[in-house]
C-alpha cells in the first residue's frame, strides 16, 4: 500500500515535471500571462480540492496534488489570452464536478482536465478556438489587439500547414499556449513511458491509430504531409500523452489500453478528416470514458477468473499431493 | 468513414443523452444485465409498436382534433401494455412473474410516449416522414438508442455506485452528472 | 403528533419528489431553463397531477394494477385538455417552446406510479394534503433550477438582464441541466442528512434529560 501510495506521488511528479516544461516554452512564446493563467488553475484547483475534500470528511493529502497536474494539463490546452474567469469556473468544474463527485483520486472516471476542456468548449467555444500569435509576449492584464485560427484549423480545412518543419517541432505556431510543442512533448512522452507513468499501450494505440488512418485516408492531398501534420496539429501527441494515456483513466492491461487508445485516436480522427472538428481527439476522449470503464471492467472479469482457476489448480495439486504421501505411508 | 458520423448523430438524436426522456427507468435499467436485457427489450417493443400505431393515429386523426392525440396514444399504449402482458402470461407462463414487471416499467413512461410525440413533431416539420416505414424506424431507433444509454451508464454504474462516492451522491446524483459529461461531449462532437 | 405533520410536508423538503425520488425530472433538465418556461411548466403540472389523482383515487381498489394505472393515465390524458387550453392563453410563447414535454406532464409518475404506491393508501384529506406538498417540492425545484440556469446561462432573470459577468452559456442546454441536477441533488441530499442527524441528536439529548 505505502509502495502504491509511493509511486503514485513519484508518477505526479514526473508529469508536473514534464508539463513545467512546456509551461516554460508558452511562457517563452506567449509572456507572463500564459505563465499567469496556469499559476491561476492550479492555485484555484488546490483551493477547490482542498474545500471539497472537507466537505467530503476527508483530509488533504500529498496524494491529493494530482489536482496540481490535471489543472496545468488543463491550463496548456488553453489559448493564452484566455479569460481568468473562465479558468477559475473551468478549473472548479474540474475537481468538483468530473472528479471528486465521483469520489476523488480513488474513484476517477473522467480525466478532469479533458472533462473541462469539453466545458469550456461548449460554453465559451469562440474564445476557446482562438489564439494569439506565438511571440506576442502579453503582459498578465494584456489582451492581443489580434486574434488568429489555430494551424489545426488551416490544417483540417486545408490539408496544409505554412510553417517550417524546424518550426512544427518547436511549436512556433499558432495554437494553444503548451501543447504544440511538438519536440518537447515527443521527450516528455518517452520519459514518462520508460518511467511508467503513462499507459504505454494506450499512448501507441492513440498514434498508431492517427497515424494509420492519417496514411491511408489523408488529409490533404499529400499522404506524408497528413501522417506528419495529423500527429502533432489537434493537440493529439499532447492528448494521446496526458489525456488517453491517464494510467487512472486508461485500462491496465496493454493490449486492451491499446485497442482503447486505437478506438479514441481512429473516432477522433475520422471525424477530424470528415467534418474538420478542431481538436476532436479531446471531446473523443471523454465520450469514450465507458468504453475505458468497460475495458477495466472485462479486465476485473479475467482478474477473478484467473484467481479462481489458480485456487482450483491449487487445490488440486494439494489433493495430488495428499495422495502421494498417502500412498507412501501406506507403502511403508 | 460517415459511419462515425453517424454514430454521432444517433448519439445526439438520443432520447436520453439529449432530451432527458426516459432517464428514470434508465436508473432501474442499468442495476444488472438482467434487469438490461428485460427494460431495454420492453421499451424497443413499446417504441417499435407504439410508433405503428402513431403513425395510423396522426394520418387517421382530422386536424380539428389534433388535441386528442394524448388520449390516442394513452389508449394505444394502454393496448399495447395489456397485449404484452397476456402474450407473456400465454407464452412463458412460469417466467411471467418475472417478465412482468419489466413490462410494468416500461408501459408509461416518457421514453415510450416521448418517442411518439417527437416523431408527430418531426413528421408535421418533414411531410416525407409521414410513412409508416419512417415511423417504425423511429421507434426501432429509439428503443436502440435507449439500449445504447443503457449501455452506457452500465458501465460505470458499479463506480457510480461505490463505496468511495461520497453518500450524497451516490447513485441518482452521480448518474445524473455522469449522463451530463457524457452528454456535453456529445454535444460538443455536433 | 410530530411524526403525522412531517410526513405530509415530506413531499417538499424530506421526500422531494425531483430530488429525492429522481421523478419528473425530464421537463427540469429540458425547459427547466428560463424562468417563464418554469412557471408554464409549474402550474400545468400543479393543475394536471392534482385533479388527476384527485379523481383516479375514486377508481376502485379493487381492479387489476394494469388497469388501474390504465384508467390513472386515461384520466390525467383527459384532464390535460381544458389544461391545455388555458395554459395557450396564458403562455402561449412557453407552450411553443416547451412542446412535447408539455403532454408528458400528463403521463409523469407521480400520478401513473405514485398515485397507487403512496397517495391511495392514506385518507383523502391526508392524501389531499400530502399530494398539494408533492407538488409544491416540484414546483420550488423547477423555479429554483430554471433562476439558476437563467441567470447563469443567459444573464437574464424573467428576460430581464441582470449584471452578470461570465455567463456559463452550457448551462442552458440539457447537460447543464444534468449536471445542475444532480449537484442539486447532492446538495439536497448532503442537507437533509446533516438535518436528520441534528433532528436525532436533540431527540438522544432529550430522552436522556429525561
Amino acid at each position: 500500500m505505502l509502495k502504491k501510495a509511493r509511486k503514485e506521488r513519484l508518477i505526479w511528479l514526473d508529469i508536473m515535471m514534464t508539463l513545467m516544461a512546456l509551461a516554460l516554452m508558452s511562457y517563452f512564446y506567449y509572456g507572463i500571462r500564459s505563465a499567469a493563467l496556469c499559476g491561476i488553475c492550479v492555485a484555484v484547483s488546490l483551493v477547490a480540492e482542498i474545500i471539497s475534500l472537507r466537505l467530503m470528511g476527508r483530509h488533504f493529502k500529498a496524494d491529493d496534488l494530482t489536482c496540481t497536474s490535471d489543472a496545468l494539463i488543463f491550463a496548456l490546452m488553453l489559448p493564452a489570452c484566455m479569460d481568468y474567469s473562465i479558468a477559475v469556473i473551468a478549473s472548479v468544474f474540474a475537481v468538483v464536478v468530473a472528479k471528486n463527485v465521483f469520489g476523488g483520486r480513488k474513484n476517477m472516471i473522467f480525466s478532469p482536465a479533458a472533462a473541462a476542456y469539453v466545458f469550456v468548449l461548449t460554453s465559451w467555444g469562440s474564445k476557446l478556438l482562438m489564439f494569439p500569435e506565438p511571440h506576442s509576449r502579453l503582459g498578465v492584464f494584456e489582451k492581443p489587439d489580434t486574434l488568429t485560427h489555430s494551424a489545426s484549423y488551416s490544417f483540417n480545412i486545408s490539408g496544409k500547414l505554412d510553417y517550417t518543419d524546424f518550426e512544427v517541432l518547436l511549436g512556433n505556431f499558432s495554437g494553444p499556449a503548451g501543447s504544440v510543442s511538438v519536440l518537447l512533448l515527443v521527450i516528455s512522452a518517452v520519459i514518462l513511458i520508460f518511467r511508467g507513468d503513462i499507459s504505454a499501450g494506450a499512448f501507441l494505440g492513440s498514434i498508431v491509430g492517427t497515424g494509420l488512418f492519417a496514411f491511408i485516408a489523408p488529409v490533404g492531398s499529400s499522404r506524408e504531409d497528413s501522417l506528419s501534420y495529423s500527429l502533432v496539429t489537434n493537440m493529439v501527441l499532447f492528448a494521446s500523452v496526458y489525456i488517453i494515456a491517464d494510467k487512472r483513466i486508461a485500462p491496465k492491461r496493454e493490449y486492451f489500453a491499446i485497442f482503447y487508445g486505437l478506438f479514441v485516436a481512429v473516432f477522433a480522427y475520422t471525424l477530424v478528416l470528415t467534418t474538420a472538428k478542431e481538436n476532436a481527439i479531446v471531446m473523443v476522449s471523454v465520450l469514450f470514458t465507458p468504453v475505458a470503464l468497460g475495458f477495466k471492467n472485462l479486465e476485473k472479469k479475467i482478474s477473478l477468473a484467473e484467481q479462481e482457476e489458480l485456487v482450483k489448480e491449487t487445490e488440486a495439486a494439494d489433493e495430488t499431493a495428499q495422495e502421494i504421501t498417502e500412498e507412501a505411508i501406506v507403502n511403508e | 468513414m460517415y459511419l462515425v458520423n453517424d454514430i454521432i448523430a444517433f448519439l445526439a438524436a438520443n432520447l436520453i443523452l439529449s432530451q432527458a426522456l426516459g432517464t428514470s427507468t434508465l436508473f432501474i435499467a442499468a442495476d444488472s444485465r438482467r434487469k438490461l436485457v428485460g427494460t431495454t427489450c420492453c421499451i424497443t417493443l413499446f417504441t417499435t409498436i407504439g410508433s405503428a400505431a402513431a403513425f395510423l393515429i396522426n394520418k387517421e386523426l382530422p386536424s380539428g382534433y389534433k388535441d386528442l392525440t394524448l388520449i390516442f396514444y394513452v389508449l394505444t399504449v394502454g393496448l399495447l401494455y395489456v397485449g404484452l402482458l397476456t402474450t407473456a402470461y400465454f407464452i412463458t407462463p412460469e417466467r411471467f412473474e418475472k417478465i412482468r414487471k419489466y413490462i410494468h416499467l416500461s408501459a408509461f413512461n416518457c421514453a415510450v410516449i416521448g418517442t411518439l410525440f417527437t416523431m408527430e413533431q418531426k413528421s408535421a416539420d418533414d411531410p416525407s416522414l409521414m410513412t409508416l416505414k419512417e415511423y417504425v424506424k423511429f421507434g426501432f431507433e429509439a428503443g436502440l438508442g435507449f439500449i445504447t444509454a443503457a449501455l452506457i451508464l452500465t458501465a460505470a454504474f458499479r463506480k457510480l455506485n461505490s463505496s468511495k462516492v461520497p453518500s450524497s451522491f451516490r447513485g441518482g446524483p452521480a448518474i445524473l452528472i455522469y449522463l451530463g459529461i457524457i452528454s456535453m461531449a456529445v454535444y460538443s462532437l455536433k | 403528533m410530530n411524526e403525522r405533520r412531517s410526513s405530509i410536508f415530506d413531499g417538499v423538503l424530506g421526500d422531494n419528489a425531483v430530488l429525492s425520488g429522481l421523478m419528473v425530472i425530464s421537463p427540469v433538465i429540458i425547459c427547466g431553463n428560463t424562468i417563464k418556461n418554469a412557471e408554464a411548466l409549474i402550474c400545468a403540472f400543479s393543475a394536471i397531477t392534482f385533479l388527476s389523482v384527485l379523481i383516479a383515487s375514486f377508481v376502485p381498489k379493487k381492479l387489476p394494477y394494469t388497469v388501474k394505472v390504465i384508467i390513472y393515465a386515461l384520466i390525467s390524458s383527459i384532464v390535460y385538455l381544458p389544461v391545455k387550453n388555458a395554459a395557450e392563453k396564458f403562455y402561449p410563447d412557453s407552450i411553443t417552446r416547451i412542446g412535447i414535454y408539455f403532454p408528458l406532464l400528463a403521463v409523469n409518475s407521480l400520478i401513473i406510479l405514485q398515485s397507487e404506491a403512496r397517495f391511495f393508501k392514506m385518507k383523502k384529506p391526508r392524501m389531499l394534503a400530502s399530494l398539494t406538498f408533492y407538488i409544491i417540492g416540484f414546483d420550488a425545484v423547477m423555479l429554483l433550477t430554471a433562476f439558476i440556469r437563467e441567470l447563469l446561462a443567459y444573464g437574464t432573470i424573467r428576460s430581464k438582464m441582470a449584471d452578470v459577468n461570465t455567463l456559463i452559456s452550457g448551462l442552458g442546454e440539457p447537460f447543464g441541466g444534468f449536471i445542475l441536477l444532480g449537484l442539486m441533488c447532492g446538495a439536497y441530499r448532503k442537507i437533509r442528512s446533516i438535518a436528520r442527524k441534528e433532528k436525532n441528536t436533540g431527540s438522544d439529548l432529550n430522552v436522556s434529560g429525561k
